[in-house]
This record gives structure tokens, sequence and C-alpha cells, in this order.
């Protein structure tokens, strides 16, 4: 799941690339006196945009005991500013043929809109006024955490996959703060209240944690004037520094069983591993990226080859890495596992698979293929305007900085074998994992 | 897992929607002498191809007990050939970043693939591998059906997969849509390599089947290529599209199953318009004023928004060769779930009783209409609709009329077809979740 960020990064590619035909759009910014940063694309092959609002916080920011505080207030925006009713913002989105959606995760919370162009001005306008406006009325408030517990059992309580990854999470790290679902533990929601939306609110949606992404058939220097006019009014604040511990190192291999009622097993794999600094690390970050491709990434991927279709010990496999995350990313492998399917089957041939890989390397053309398809999937993402900006508003949100794009193409094709076995030697170790297993319950 | 989104975006980006202003690209048309018919929509700004083979060997054709057999020959057609095995496939494959997919619906089966421009070549010929020699070995058929009944076990642990299970059963008696797709863990059992090769023989023909592009060539270059690669294929198939009879329409049914669940899944049922149905795009509104425009819809309005009763709620129907069905669904923690299903019955009674205004329609046509480039703005979404309007047989202007198509739908039509569609007297009823507390 996590992978398709990385596969979603887009850029311009090195000429020497197979696809050396390939331009992506210029990113075009500024950074208003206030803070607040535009970044546009512009792409005019269809009279459509996507604007995006980025803010610079999100489960990451919670005190412990008020998990699911950043998603919660995420709902609360769509609950009428001074300006519009509850339930307003969308519909008036609607109106103009348009669609708003919101999105939660631990690093970062963004709000967005696809519209026709022609309306891009007036949703900047919008989006300005619910940036310092919102009502957050407790009616609303008691109303919307209701639904949000749906969301919660919905997604979490009834999928025995998700809850065991939920507790694995929590089990496998011991600060950083992945360890906390972003929805919130239900415990949590149950005591959180308006205040502490409010406050939260107040604290972090400074004009100096925004990012305004508009990317499709606009001009950036007309853009720049409205968002000057819009966002370029709100106040100047004090920007609160983020939650970013330092995940102690692992010291022994831990292990958990979440029993629940489910049909077949699921076993999971997971351990901390560095995300990338540009400039500090690029060959490390970038080779997990590549390993993890070559692993888990397309149709030749060495662990549904070795464990699903030739030692038959899972019936699917995949694995996960997001480079552009905050502190460290939770890499993480899975196996599904059959009726006549064992974890201590499946841990040794995955374990086995990473041995092969780090002890021979990639052979050449896995590794060719690897590069190729991890430049090819930037191409194919140039095709959805959403995917484009979210690139662009992730990488500001976690630190990196949407201009690195190039430079992490250029680290990825500068990865070699050597390179591979260097990184899995190093953090894909038994000794540095926690292994979880969902373990179906049986019932009468 | 750290990202949250809200319900609407999935489900809007299925929706059927229309440009302003600008000019909607003409799709071209070509047809190979075996009868195999070419769609095209140029799109230059990205320097790639998606296209789709569509045939009419959907699921409604699975032998009887043996649902998932479509899905099933999709998944082996894109497996390996006969020129090579899955091993040789797969490196072949991803050394030029092809991305072939496979997959079955109720109507036809489908064979995808997005390709760099500049692999278009090696891509069409894969492509054409793919298509025409397959490779059938037993050692592979055996595997992925192994792991197709494994897969099939686990999804039962999604309460909306049991529910929909039911609800085909229910709503299709003794009919060809009356299961899901890719079958079930018996069903799938039950199925023979013969099966596939059978389904294969009888339905995968060039006559009746499209070709849809959208991307980075023109028609010339893209026919130069296909031409050589599939003039051998021959034939007309056994069943074409529209050889399907019409379902028994079915009232009032309930079905039960019971999940340790928090929420009870509840999903109400009936059949809905086909793709041909006259007033097609009169349905189309009354969906989305009722369950099918997201946060705008009457039933997010009233069970979420009013009454927090549930994250999402929505309803959509599925235009097929003949009726689909017209689906309500929501989830809710169980002891909620009369009130909730109370409140959608609600809705669904006003709006057959006539409580539709100017106002709400207006909107949403200002919605559907407004929305419609970004319908279009990608090659992925404009395979999808050329190879709709294609497979069905609709008339290539179908995009550049769409707006007034919907424009042209009255107050009075949308009345009349929610008195037609909204008696819940008439739906199923489908419960999946735990017992009631004694």
């Amino acid at each position: 799941m996590r992978l398709c960020y990385l596969l979603a990064l887009l850029l311009m590619l090195p000429l020497s690339s197979p696809a050396a035909t390939f331009q992506a759009g210029k990113l075009q910014q500024t950074v208003l006196p206030n803070g607040v940063k535009l970044i546009v694309e512009e792409d005019h092959s269809a009279p459509v945009a996507i604007v995006q609002v980025w803010h610079k916080v999100g489960g990451r920011d919670e005190i412990p005991d008020k998990t699911g505080l950043a998603h919660v207030l995420e709902h609360m925006s769509f609950k009428g500013s001074k300006k519009l009713e509850p339930g307003e913002f969308s519909r008036r989105i609607a109106a103009m043929g348009g669609n708003d959606n919101a999105f939660t995760a631990t690093d970062y919370t963004a709000y967005f809109e696809i519209i026709p162009s022609e309306h891009v001005d007036e949703v900047l306008d919008m989006e300005a006024d619910r940036f310092t406006h919102l009502r957050l009325a407790e009616k609303d408030f008691a109303k919307e955490i209701r639904v949000i517990m749906e969301e919660r059992r919905m997604r979490t309580d009834d999928d025995p996959n998700s809850r065991m990854f939920e507790e694995l999470s929590a089990v496998a790290l011991r600060l950083s703060p992945y360890r906390n679902p972003v929805i919130g533990w239900m415990q949590d929601l149950k005591r959180l209240n308006i205040r502490d939306v409010r406050a939260f609110y107040h604290k972090y949606y400074v004009p100096g944690s925004a990012t305004v992404v508009v990317v499709g058939d606009v001009n950036f220097d007309h853009i720049k004037q409205v968002v000057k006019r819009t966002f370029g009014r709100l106040k100047k604040r004090p920007v609160p520094p983020r939650f970013d511990p330092i995940e102690p190192e692992p010291i022994g291999p831990k292990r958990m069983t979440a029993r629940l009622p489910a049909q077949l097993p699921m076993d999971v794999i997971a351990m901390p591993v560095p995300v990338w600094h540009p400039g500090k690390n690029d060959a490390q970050a970038a080779a997990l990226a590549v390993a993890t491709e070559i692993l888990a990434g397309n149709r030749s991927a060495v662990l549904n080859r070795q464990i699903v279709d030739k030692q038959r010990k899972a019936f699917s496999v995949g694995a996960g890495y997001d480079p552009f995350s905050m502190g460290i990313d939770l890499w993480n492998a899975y196996g599904m596992l059959g009726p006549k399917q064992t974890p201590a089957a499946f841990e040794k041939a995955f374990w086995a698979a990473i041995a092969a890989l780090r002890d021979k390397g990639p052979s050449k053309a896995q590794l060719a293929a690897a590069k190729r398809g991890m430049i090819a999937d930037e191409v194919y993402a140039q095709d959805s305007l959403y995917l484009r900006a979210r690139e662009i508003g992730t990488l500001e949100s976690v630190g990196i900085g949407a201009d690195k794009r190039n430079d992490w193409l250029a680290a990825i094709r500068r990865v070699t074998a050597s390179d591979i076995k260097k990184v899995l030697k190093h953090w894909i170790r038994r000794q540095r994992s926690t292994t979880g297993l969902l373990q179906p319950e049986k019932r009468s | 897992m750290k990202f949250i989104l809200r319900p609407s975006l999935a489900l809007w980006l299925y929706l059927v929607a229309i440009p302003a202003a600008q000019a909607i690209p003409p799709i071209q048309e070509a047809r190979l002498d075996n009868g195999l018919r070419v769609l095209l929509m140029e799109a230059h700004n990205v320097p790639m191809v998606v296209m789709r083979l569509t045939v009419p060997a959907g699921s409604r054709l699975d032998p009887e007990g043996k649902g998932g057999a479509a899905s099933m020959l999709a998944a082996m057609l894109e497996d390996h050939t006969r020129r090579h095995d899955y091993v040789a496939w797969a490196d072949l494959l991803d050394a030029q970043a092809i991305r072939l997919g496979a997959g079955a619906d109720r109507d036809g089966l489908s064979l995808s693939m997005t390709v760099l421009k500049e692999a278009l070549a090696e891509g069409t010929r894969a492509f054409a591998e793919a298509a025409l020699q397959p490779g059938w070995n037993r050692q592979r058929f055996a595997i992925l059906k192994a792991d197709a009944i494994s897969a099939a076990k686990k999804s039962l642990e999604e309460p909306g997969v049991r529910a929909a299970q039911l609800t085909a059963r229910l709503l299709y008696p003794a009919h060809g849509y009356g299961h899901r797709t890719g079958g079930d863990a018996g069903s799938l059992t039950r199925i023979e390599m013969k099966d596939l090769q059978d389904l294969y023989r009888r339905q995968f023909r060039p006559q009746g089947a499209v070709l849809a592009v959208s991307g980075d060539v023109t028609m010339q270059s893209l026919l130069a290529q296909i031409r050589p690669l599939f003039s051998s294929w021959q034939g007309r198939p056994e069943h074409m599209l529209k050889d399907v009879t019409a379902p028994k329409e079915i009232r009032g049914k309930q079905g039960r199953i019971t999940m340790p669940t928090r929420q009870m899944t509840i999903q109400l049922s009936r059949l809905g318009p086909s793709r041909y149905a006259k007033d097609f795009f009169t349905d189309l509104l009354l969906n989305h004023l009722l369950g099918g425009g997201g946060f705008s819809s009457r039933l997010m309005n009233e069970v979420r928004e009013k009454r927090g009763l549930v994250y999402g709620v929505y309803s959509y129907f599925q235009p097929l060769a003949t009726s689909g069905p017209f689906v309500i669904t929501l989830q809710t923690r169980a002891d909620q779930a009369d009130r909730a299903l109370h409140v959608v019955r609600q809705v669904m009674q006003q709006m057959s009783a006539g409580s539709i205004n100017a106002r709400g329609l207006a909107a949403a046509k200002a919605n559907l209409t407004g929305s419609f480039a970004h319908r279009m703005d990608s090659n992925a979404k404009r395979v999808s609709l050329i190879s709709m309007i294609g497979f069905y047989g609709l008339p290539l202007d179908y995009l550049q009329r769409w707006k007034q198509h919907i424009s042209a739908v009255t107050l009075a039509e949308v009345k009349a077809a929610a008195r037609r569609y909204l008696d819940p007297e008439d739906w199923l009823l489908v419960r999946v979740g735990p017992q009631a507390r004694q």
C-alpha cells in the first residue's frame, strides 16, 4: 500500500534514461510573507485543475491519549466556517462540477478539490476562509465523532488484517508516531471533545505550515495573485515544532499474535528502516527502494516467485517501503497463508529469499528491470492530476521538498548491486524484526 | 496504514459525467478484415499508451456450478503463453515496463496493457501473444486455481463480499448474473482446464470484440502494428453480447448472514436499467440524487450528515447487457441497523412519492456535466469509456452528446423514474452481521 507513494513519484527523466523523450512540466513556486508556500505545475491538456491545501500536521502531532485528533479536525473542516454553512463547502464544489475530499496521515493533512479550471480562483478563496474561520460547533462534533467511530469499525475493528497490522505497528515501534493509528484508538475517540479540536486547530493550522498545490490548466502568475489576495491575508503565526523522535534500534526479534475472527492467517514481518534525507543518505534510501521493488514490485518480483510460485508457502505476498516519510519508515512484508500453509514455513522461505538476494545480489537484468519499472511508473503517474499533486504535497510536507524529485531519480539510477546487498545486510535482518501473526480464532 | 481518505472519492471516480466548453477528441474507428473493431482516442501529452481488448466472455457464461471460470481464464491468459513460461514471460514484460492485466466482469473479459510509447512495438507484440497464444500449462493452472480458492476463502472475512454474494444469488436465480464474477471456494474447486479452453474457443473471437486505445499514437501507426499480429485471428463467438435473457423480477426477498462483526452491513437491491435503457440518463440522475452523488446525495445527507449513523451510504446501478443490479449499501453499529434502514426506506418512500425538486435536479445536472472533463482526463479513464462504448455498441458520438442527454432530462421524468424504481417494498434486503442480543 505504502509503496504506491514511491511509484507515484514523478519527475523530469534524466537524458540517459530509456524514456529520454519524457519531460515533466516544471514546478513554479513562491513563498508569501506569512509563510504560505505555493507550488504550481501547469498542464493545459484538459480544462481541469486540482487544488490541494497541505498542512504540516497529522497523527504525529497528537499527544498520546488524544490519538485521532488530526483526523477528527479534518472531518470537522467540512462542518461550516464563518462564511459557509455545514456541508455547504462540498455543495458549492459539486455545483461547479467538481468534487472535494481530504486525507489525513501521520505526517500531514490535506484537502483537495478537482474542478473545471475556470473555478480555481473561487476555490482558493473558499480554502483560505476555512483555514482560519472554521465553526467547530459542539453539536456538529457530537454527530461527526460517531461517524468517525463507524469509520474505525469499518476500516479496522471489523477487518482482522487491518486490526492486526495496527497492533503490529504498536509492537514493532517504541517511539515513532507510526505506532499509533491515524484514525485513533477507540478509547481515545470516546474521550475527545470539541475543545481538543479547537485547540489543535488554532495551534497547528498556521500559514507557515501550509503548502498550496495547484496542478492543471492554470497560469502561475495569475494563481500567484489570487493566492496573495486570499491566503496572503492570513496573519503570520508561530510554527509549532513537530514531534520527530529518534526510534531506538531494536535489540532482538519480537513476535506477537492477534487472535481474531478470521478465515485464514496472515503473517507480517516488519522493521524500522531509514527514510530519504536528500544529500545525506541518497544511496541508502534509493537502494532500499530498489531492493523493495525487486522483492515485491512487479510480475517478476522475487518474493512472489520464490514463496508463492515455487515453494508454495503462501498464496499471496507483498512488501512495502515509503522513503518519503518522517523519521523512519516501518518496512514490512506480508504473506497470506492458505489452509495448509504455516507461518513457520512462510517465515523460513521469506528469510531465505532475503538471504539469497543479500548474498548474491540482483542480476544485471533484475536491477535494470527494477530501475526501468520505477522510471516508467513516474511516467504512468503523469496520467493522473491527483497523483501529481499528491507527490508534490507529500515531498513538501515531510520536509524533503518538491524540488528534490530529480535528485531522487538520479539516486535510483546510481544504485548498484553492491548497494542492494549492503542495505539488505544492514537493515533487513531477523534480529531487527517484529513478526505478527493473524491467527483465526475458532468460533463455534 | 497511515492513510485515510474520506469515502466519496473512490466512488466518484466511477461516476459518469461531461465537458463544459472544450471539444472532446473524437473516437477514431477502424475495423480489421477479421471483424475486430479498433477504437482510438489520441492524447499526446504523456508518452504512453493504454489499450484494452474486450470479448463477450464474462462470468455470465461461467458453466453451471463453476462460477469464476471467466476470471480464471483471464488469470491464465496473463500468466504465461505458448511461447513463454511464466518466468520468462514475467521477465520479458518487466524488462520493458509493460504492465499487462486481465480480468472479467459479468458481460466481458478484458486484457489490458499500459506501456511507454518507446516500448509500444514490444508491448503490442506481447499483448497479442497473451491474447492469441494461450499456454494452457497444467501446473500453472493448478497453482493459480489453488491460490484463487485460498483468496476466495480469505475474502469471506469481508462483510461486503458476503453481502454481494447473497444479493447476486437472490436477485438472479437461474441466471448468469447470479454469482460473483470471481466465484467462491466451492465453484472454483470444480473448474477444470477444459472449462477454460472451452470458454476461450467459443467466445474469444474477433467479431464482437473491441480493442480500445488511448495515448500517444496515431491510428495509422497503431494499425500498422496490430494488423500483422491479429489478422490470423478468426471467427465469431457462439454467444454474442446481446444474446442474454432478461432476468425475472424478484420482489422483497430477504437474506441474512451471521458474522462476528461490530457492524451490520445492509444491502438493498433490485433490478436496475441495462446499458440500452431508453431512460438511461434519467436513471443516472435519479441515482445521483439518491446516493450516487457523494456528499450531495439524499442518503448521505439523511443517514450520515443529519444523524451520524454511518461513515458511508451509497447507491449505484451497474448497467449491463440486460438489467444489472441497483444497490443501496451501508454499514453501521449493529444496534443502529434498524434505525438506519428505516431512514433509508423513508428517503426512498419520499422520493418515489415525488419529493424531488427542480433545484436539486439542477444541482445534480451541474455536477455531472461540469465534471465530465475530469471524467476523461487520463488515458486509463478514456480507455474504460471507449471500451464500454465499443463493447456495448453505443454510438461513437456518445461522449459528445452526453451533456445534451443529461440536460434534456426533465423533473417529471426523474419523478416517474423514482416511482418506478424506489418503492421500498420492491427491494431485496440482505443483512450481514452479528446475531441480535437476546
